[in-house]
């Protein structure tokens, strides 16, 4: 054995570990919940990925406003749903201080809330290696539903309830 | 029952085994016939592992090769996305020696040193770890997915926080990636010993950033917090995330020219040269006959032709968000600097090598 592997010979030890939360750059979320005539939203974005987007647009106004610009559902056609963002809160998850918004989606008369276009690059317009994950809120555990990351801005959601009970 | 060793006892045995690694102190540049990584080679040493374990053992080194299995791996901690396999921590003097020779036959001397010294530096975090996340140098796991052969598709994975071999034998295609490495601390002494897991990678891409940084169109635009096609974690709030392995693939990949980096072929000769050199300290890992036909592949005058070099932040990786990239047709490598977790006056290191046609030898779909 070498000198060097003598070393560490003596320096890898320890015991067992336990568990509890720790680090990896934050994702965001956005946790759906449809309605009937609306898609109701849970959008949590890490306040330090979001920290380098807003500086890189130096943008200084509240998260809602903020949201309005970056964040966005259409029909598959492009006609634009309604958004209302309801609340603003500050939370933490996993060691990392979040924002989570409670957001609204209304579609246009007589169009259904089941498909459409997200669209959101709040964080992922700035930080490349950002990754935005869409859930649907299922009966038992939320449905995957897609990710985007640059370039990637717009997620086609169809939904259906039976598919998400699966 | 078997006696459970003193963990310093295994670990130390782990390393004395194939002790002659560590003729390779110095920086490890090129590909290395040390461990040659011939599939028949490999296959020998499982074998061998084999008759060492206990049926329950065995049953958590085999594994179904199936997309489920394969894309289990993660730069986490433990704690945060647990691992299946056999757990180097729990084996005895006699499976630890046949363990490190299945290790040694699949990974050139670099990469089996790689390994030590990452699970060294999971060591050295224990003893910071107040929240009990799984920094431990024992935590790491070797699996097999599918059956050893010589002609049909396998897979043997090692790996832990901060490290992520994935080889694919007899794929449709070569299968030295998805390889992840990173260090946390970068630098960092034990006894009288120092240690830098990624000297030579980070150096190899730090030389190159700074030749890049002559040249505008390399300097990448946005940030980057980490690499950018590694695992992901998705949050479930009030409750312990999901996910944090390889859930994203297969990726999509950048095409087109724009904000891609400077084209090799614009380069200088001697720049030329450092491109080389950063595929090769990340190529030098795997055994050669795993990594071999990549290097050739990507050093091709055509490959090399299409091939983008881009940075962001500091060239020489000083700071948290600097990130060195090769981007070519099937050539992907990244690295990132972030801030340390257990230190946060600290910096630590991420990197990836994934191939885009033939992560998991192409045998893995959605």
């Amino acid at each position: 054995m070498t000198s060097r592997a003598a070393t560490m010979f003596a320096l890898l030890c320890a015991a067992g570990c336990g568990l509890a939360l720790a680090h990896s750059s934050p994702t965001s979320l956005v946790k759906l919940d449809f309605l009937a005539h609306a898609v109701r939203a849970e959008v949590l974005v890490p306040e330090s990925e979001l920290a380098f987007a807003t500086a890189a647009e130096r943008a200084a106004e509240p998260f809602a406003d903020y949201l309005q610009r970056h964040l966005s559902a259409e029909t598959p056609q492009g006609a634009a749903w309604k958004m209302e963002v309801h609340s603003v809160r500050s939370t933490t998850y996993l060691e990392h201080a979040y924002l989570s918004a409670q957001v609204e989606f209304t579609p246009p008369p007589g169009v259904s809330t089941r498909a459409f276009v997200l669209v959101d690059d709040a964080v992922t317009h700035e930080v490349r290696n950002h990754v935005v994950i869409v859930l649907a809120r299922g009966a038992a555990s939320p449905e995957f539903l897609g990710a985007l990351q640059y370039p990637a801005r717009r997620l086609t959601i169809q939904w259906s309830a039976t598919a998400s009970q699966k | 029952m078997k006696r459970r060793w003193p963990v310093i006892g295994m670990l130390g045995i782990w390393i004395a085994v194939t002790s002659t690694a560590y003729a390779a102190d110095a920086p490890c540049p090129k590909p290395s016939a040390a461990g040659n990584g011939q599939v028949q080679a490999v296959m020998a040493a499982i074998k061998a592992l084999e008759k060492t374990l206990t049926a329950d053992q065995r049953a958590s080194l085999e594994r179904p090769f199936v997309r489920e299995s394969a894309i289990r791996w993660s730069n986490l901690p433990v704690g945060i996305v647990p691992r299946t396999g056999l757990r180097l921590g729990d084996l005895d003097e006699k499976q630890n020696f046949a363990a490190r020779r299945v290790a040694a036959a699949a990974l050139s001397a670099c990469g089996l040193l790689m390994l030590d010294e990452i699970r060294i530096a999971d060591n050295f975090l224990k003893g910071l770890d107040e929240r009990k996340i799984g920094w431990d140098g024992g935590n790491y796991f070797l699996s097999v997915l599918g059956t050893p052969s010589e002609r049909k598709p396998w897979m043997l994975q090692i790996g832990g926080h901060h490290l992520a071999y994935n080889f694919t034998f007899n794929g449709g295609r070569e299968g030295a990636t998805p390889l992840f490495f990173g260090s946390e601390p970068i630098i960092f002494n034990m006894g009288d010993t120092e240690f830098e897991p990624l000297a030579t990678q980070s150096a190899a891409m730090a030389t190159l950033a700074r030749a890049l940084s002559n040249h505008p169109e390399a300097k990448l635009s946005g940030t980057f917090t980490d690499v950018v096609k590694g695992v992901v974690v998705v949050p479930v709030p009030e409750k312990l995330p999901t996910g944090g392995t390889d859930t994203g693939f297969p990726h999509t990949y950048p095409t087109g020219t724009a904000d891609r980096g400077v084209l090799y072929r614009a380069l200088a000769p001697d720049a030329q040269a450092l491109v080389r050199a950063a595929i090769e300290s990340f190529a030098s890992l795997p055994g050669a006959a795993i990594t071999q036909p990549l290097v050739a592949a990507y050093e091709s005058p055509a490959a090399l032709a299409e091939t983008y070099l881009g940075y962001s932040g500091q060239p020489d990786l000083s700071e948290e968000g600097s990130y060195v990239r090769i981007d070519g047709p099937r050539i992907w490598m990244e690295l990132v600097v972030q801030r340390a977790v257990a230190n946060k006056s600290k910096l630590h290191f991420h990197a990836l090598w994934r191939d885009k046609l033939s992560d998991y030898g192409g045998e893995i779909g959605h």
